[in-house]
């Protein structure tokens, strides 16, 4: 019996992440709580990623620098989403994303 | 310009012509400002100033001012140029003959070319050197060229070069130019001189224009009389527009500025004729006089064409030359062989075929590239000469086979018929131009114009045009288109006399009369009396314009009263006039010594000579002897009803009075000059004044003037001198040199029982017109409908003309317009169905499709929810369905 853990468990957290989080975007109302589904389904991804580039040797280097990718893009599009709560707070008062329905067709 | 005059003095006569031509551009440059100007002048502006010194609205009698020193300045150069051209005639004709003498002499060694040079005869070198040695140290040629420069002259103004002509690289060439010889210079002379006394009577006959309104007592409107402007200046434009167009004419040297200046000449005469257009008369005599001359210039027109596409030139001297034979060298003649029966006998008789129309029957081109052409009297072609090869034929010896060498490539030939169109069709224009029959029903009817209008287009210019054309292209006329203008010649004088006879309008009478003399002039040209034809043509220009201004000054004296019938014994009143229109009546008459005997005795004879030798055309001679009688009868009838007897209304004779002197004037220079414009030169015998053959006028026309066809000297008068003859018409000419005098008293003695019927009828009432009358009703309406031929023509070409016209209408109407109309129809129905498709298919098509894209799109606006978790949801679903998809496909595939 090995120690060894297979890529299989990490590709089980990655999707239970990922799918934690795109629950987390449909049904949260708060605009901060969607984010943070945002950020789950990310880092769900991130792990996929790692977890090849550790078990497969083609993505050894691409796995690693798709991750680091995510991580800043993370960070830009948290930055940038926040802002944008901001606004809208001060805008409605509230972070319901509910009230943000002007560009309904 | 003076040096350029002075080495060609012939462009004095270029000078005279475009006088006119000057003052016609100022007049209609002044009227064309006037008019312009005339609505923006308002008081004080300086537009106003401009007017007022161009004339303002009464421009007072500058305009003809200036046309008349136009005129003036032309007759005065006219009359330079007709001295120098005096002086150098003479010696231009000596050294033409004498070249010719001296070619005869050299042609003849080169004649025969197997005579080898050194074989000249001692005594033909004898000859030459005698010939030489007369001139010594004289280019003879140079000089005669050099004379001839003086009066020829021309310029190019188009050149088509076509391959098909004889020349090709010459081409056919119109050009503008001036040849003066003596017909021209003494057509100038008269017609300047006679158009200058016209303008300068024109001044005071005209002078009621000069008012600001006029009112024209002819003219009825609503509102009483018609009332217009003054037309002073446009009257001496027109005159000096006419002058110009006539003078062109003169100095032509080619049949088509002839025809240019033929049509301008058309439409002043148009325009003068219809100076008081508003009268309905006038306007329609107008039309009539335009449209008559029309047709003769569709035959014009035909006879150009026929000339230029054979003979590729309109220049006379390269038509001639063409036409007629040259003058032959000695070695060259061309002779016509002819073999006749005489007495059992075939004879050869030969004829000497110089300056006569050569008729030929060309043959075939033979194998040698050269055509063999037969001599024929009666040949279907004319023979075309040379056009530079003037004066001199250089032919080969034998006259057989006249082309049997390589040189035949220069000859052409046309239809004989075709040179008979053409002869005629000139003839028609020149009809239609001098009024002859049948064309003579515009001229009386022109009298609508202004009277010095009248005199000028009868007696100085318009008609004097057509007997000028005809006098000018005579080479061109065959012998039967001569004998054509001579019957329609004698026809007219004979029917425009009777005409003359019951007129009681006195510009009527001078009218007829004029169309009876002109009538005289074509009889003498055709009948082979070139020089007695010109010489009426000039006779009667001086005495017909004095006449028409004496009618007149007699109307402006009766205030514009023009029936005989309410004239008489006005002589006392108005003696100049009454005398100086004696002095016309007797010249046109043909009483001895006045100008009218010369030249009417001249064309009597040569008729009757020609009757003579062709016995079956008397009737060429009987008419105008029996007319002379009548033109005596009416002229004194005229001359007596107007002044003569008793006043027959009172309200004319009170208010007669002499004209001004502008108007008398003219009438004593003319008076002066009907009398003496024949008269012969006193020589050393004497001054021979009652021989009517010594007219120095007429020997000036003969001897320096003659066109290429008076030629032959075989006759000598009573001094010695040769006498040209025509050589077409030798024996006539010859029978009326011999009978001249018996003619002479012939005639005498017809004009004395004319007169004596005047006397007798008008003057002393031992008949009663009126009993005459009455005697002969049926002749005398005859001849008051002027031989119905207004009625024939309205009949024969106006009423049937109207008749097409109007169902030419009517075909307008019904057939085209329908036509038309249904067509319009066709598409208005035809375009409603287009519409409806337009409309309910195409339109529909898109309307469909944009309504279903306008469903789809409001259909996919509810997806659009707006909720940020639905989107997430159908983000999240699609990504599951698409994998599911995936998957799925993935099984398909794998199995």
């Amino acid at each position: 019996m090995s120690d060894e853990v297979h890529l299989y468990p990490y590709l089980v957290l990655g999707a239970l992440l990922f799918t934690c989080g795109v629950v987390c975007m449909a049904t949260k109302r708060n605009a901060i709580g969607i984010l943070i589904g945002v950020e789950l389904v990310l880092n769900g991804a991130n792990i996929n990623f790692v977890a090849f580039s550790k078990y497969n040797a083609v993505f050894q280097v691409e796995g690693m620098i798709f991750a680091l990718f995510v991580i800043v893009l993370a960070a830009g599009e948290a930055a940038v989403a926040l802002a944008i709560v901001l606004n809208f707070y001060n805008n409605h008062a509230t972070v319901d994303v509910d009230g943000a329905d002007e560009l309904k067709g | 310009m003076f040096e350029t005059v002075r080495n060609q003095p012939g462009l004095l006569f270029v000078i005279a012509t475009l006088l006119p031509l000057g003052s016609f551009a100022l007049l209609l440059a002044w009227g064309a400002l006037r008019w312009g100007l005339r609505p923006y002048a308002k008081n004080g502006s300086l537009v106003d100033n401009v007017y007022q010194c161009l004339g303002g609205p009464v421009p007072g009698p500058g305009p003809a001012y200036v046309a008349t020193a136009a005129i003036g300045l032309a007759f005065l150069c006219s009359f330079i140029g007709f001295g120098v051209f005096l002086s150098e005639v003479g010696e231009m004709h000596r050294l033409e003959h004498h070249l010719h003498e001296l070619h005869l002499e050299h042609a003849k060694p080169h004649g025969h070319k197997a005579e080898p040079e050194a074989k000249k005869d001692e005594k033909e070198d004898a000859k030459q050197a005698k010939l030489v040695k007369k001139e010594p140290e004289r280019n003879l040629q140079g000089e005669y060229n050099i004379l001839r420069h003086h009066w020829l002259g021309s310029t190019t103004w188009a050149q088509v070069v076509s391959t098909k002509t004889k020349d090709a690289e010459r081409g056919s060439i119109l050009t503008v130019g001036f040849k003066i010889d003596m017909l021209a210079a003494v057509m100038f002379v008269m017609v300047t001189f006679i158009a200058t006394l016209i303008h300068l009577f024109s001044i005071g006959y005209m002078s009621d224009e000069l008012k600001k309104t006029v009112e024209d007592h002819e003219v009825h409107t609503p509102h009483g009389h018609y009332e217009r402007r003054g037309r002073f200046g446009r009257f001496f434009m027109f005159l000096s527009l006419f002058c110009f167009s006539m003078l062109n004419l003169l100095l032509a040297d080619n049949l088509f500025q002839i025809f240019v200046s033929w049509e301008l000449v058309g439409i002043c005469s148009f325009l003068l004729v219809g100076f008081y257009f508003e009268r309905t008369s006038a306007s329609n005599a107008a039309n009539k006089a335009f449209i008559t001359n029309r047709v003769g210039d569709a035959g014009f027109i035909i006879g150009l064409m026929i000339l230029w596409t054979y003979c590729g030139t309109f220049n006379f001297e390269e038509l001639f030359a063409q036409i007629r034979c040259p003058k032959a060298d000695a070695d060259g003649e061309i002779v016509l062989e002819e073999k006749i029966k005489a007495n059992d006998k075939i004879q050869i008789r030969k004829t000497n075929l110089s300056n006569k129309i050569v008729r030929c029957d060309p043959g075939e081109n033979t194998e040698y590239g050269w055509r063999q052409t037969n001599l024929a009297k009666d040949g279907k072609a004319v023979l075309l000469f040379p056009r530079d090869q003037s004066g001199h034929f250089h032919g080969p010896h034998q006259t057989e086979y006249l082309f049997d060498h390589p040189g035949a490539k220069q000859y052409g030939h046309m239809p004989y018929w075709l040179l008979v169109v053409a002869g005629l069709g000139i003839f028609l224009g020149c009809v239609g131009k001098s009024a002859q029959f049948p064309l003579q029903v515009w001229l009386p009817d022109a009298m609508e114009g202004p009277t010095p209008v009248s005199a000028l287009i009868h007696a100085a210019t318009m008609v004097a045009a057509g007997v000028y054309l005809v006098g000018r292209s005579y080479p061109l006329f065959t012998p039967e288109v001569l004998l054509t203008i001579s019957y329609v010649g004698a026809i007219t004088l004979f029917v425009a006399a009777t005409i003359a006879v019951v007129m009681t309008d006195i510009k009527k009478v001078l009218a007829y009369s004029t169309v009876s003399q002109l009538g005289y002039m074509m009889l003498g040209l055709g009948i082979g009396g070139w020089t007695a034809g010109l010489l009426h043509l000039l006779t009667h220009a001086f005495f017909k314009a004095l006449l028409f201004l004496g009618s007149g000054s007699v109307i402006y004296g009766c205030h514009h009263q023009q029936d005989m019938r309410k004239m008489g014994g006005l002589f006392p009143k108005m003696k100049i006039t009454a005398l100086a229109m004696l002095m016309g009546v007797l010249a046109i008459s043909g009483i001895p010594l006045f100008s009218g005997w010369y030249s009417k005795d001249e064309i009597l004879a040569g008729a009757f000579g020609f009757a003579m030798v062709n016995k079956q055309h008397f009737l060429l001679f009987l008419l105008p002897l029996a007319t002379a009688g009548i033109t005596t009868f009416y002229m004194f009838r005229m001359w007596f009803m107007t002044f003569m007897g008793k006043p027959r209304d009172e309200h004319v004779y009170e208010h007669a009075h002499e004209s001004p002197w502008q108007m008398t004037v003219p009438l004593i220079l003319l008076a002066i000059l009907s009398v003496t414009v024949a008269w012969p030169k006193p020589d050393e015998h004497g001054w021979p004044l009652f021989d009517a053959q010594q007219s120095w006028l007429a020997h000036q026309l003969h001897h320096y003037s003659q066109p290429k066809t008076i030629e032959v000297e075989d006759v000598e008068d009573a001094h010695g001198h040769p006498i040209p003859l025509d050589v077409d018409f030798v024996k006539e000419n010859q029978a009326a040199l011999a009978h001249h005098a018996g003619v002479g008293y012939l005639a005498l003695g017809v004009v004395a029982i004319g007169l004596i019927f005047a006397l007798a009828l008008y003057l002393y009432g031992w008949l009663d017109p009126a009993e005459a009358k009455e005697q002969f009703p049926g002749v005398h309406r005859f001849l008051l409908h002027k031989w119905y031929f207004d009625e024939l023509y309205s009949a024969a070409i106006v009423r049937p003309g109207m008749v097409i016209a109007h169902w030419c209408r009517n075909f307008d109407t019904y057939a085209i317009d329908g036509f038309v109309n249904l067509l319009g129809r066709w598409n208005l129905n035809a375009s409603y169905w287009s519409g409806k498709f337009d409309r309910g298919i195409i339109d529909g098509f898109v309307n469909v499709l944009a309504d279903a894209s306008y469903a789809v799109g409001n259909g996919l606006r509810n997806v659009q929810t707006g909720y940020l978790r639905s989107y997430v949801l159908f983000l999240a679903l699609s990504a599951v369905a698409l994998t599911v998809l995936l998957y799925a496909w993935v099984a398909a595939l794998g199995g």
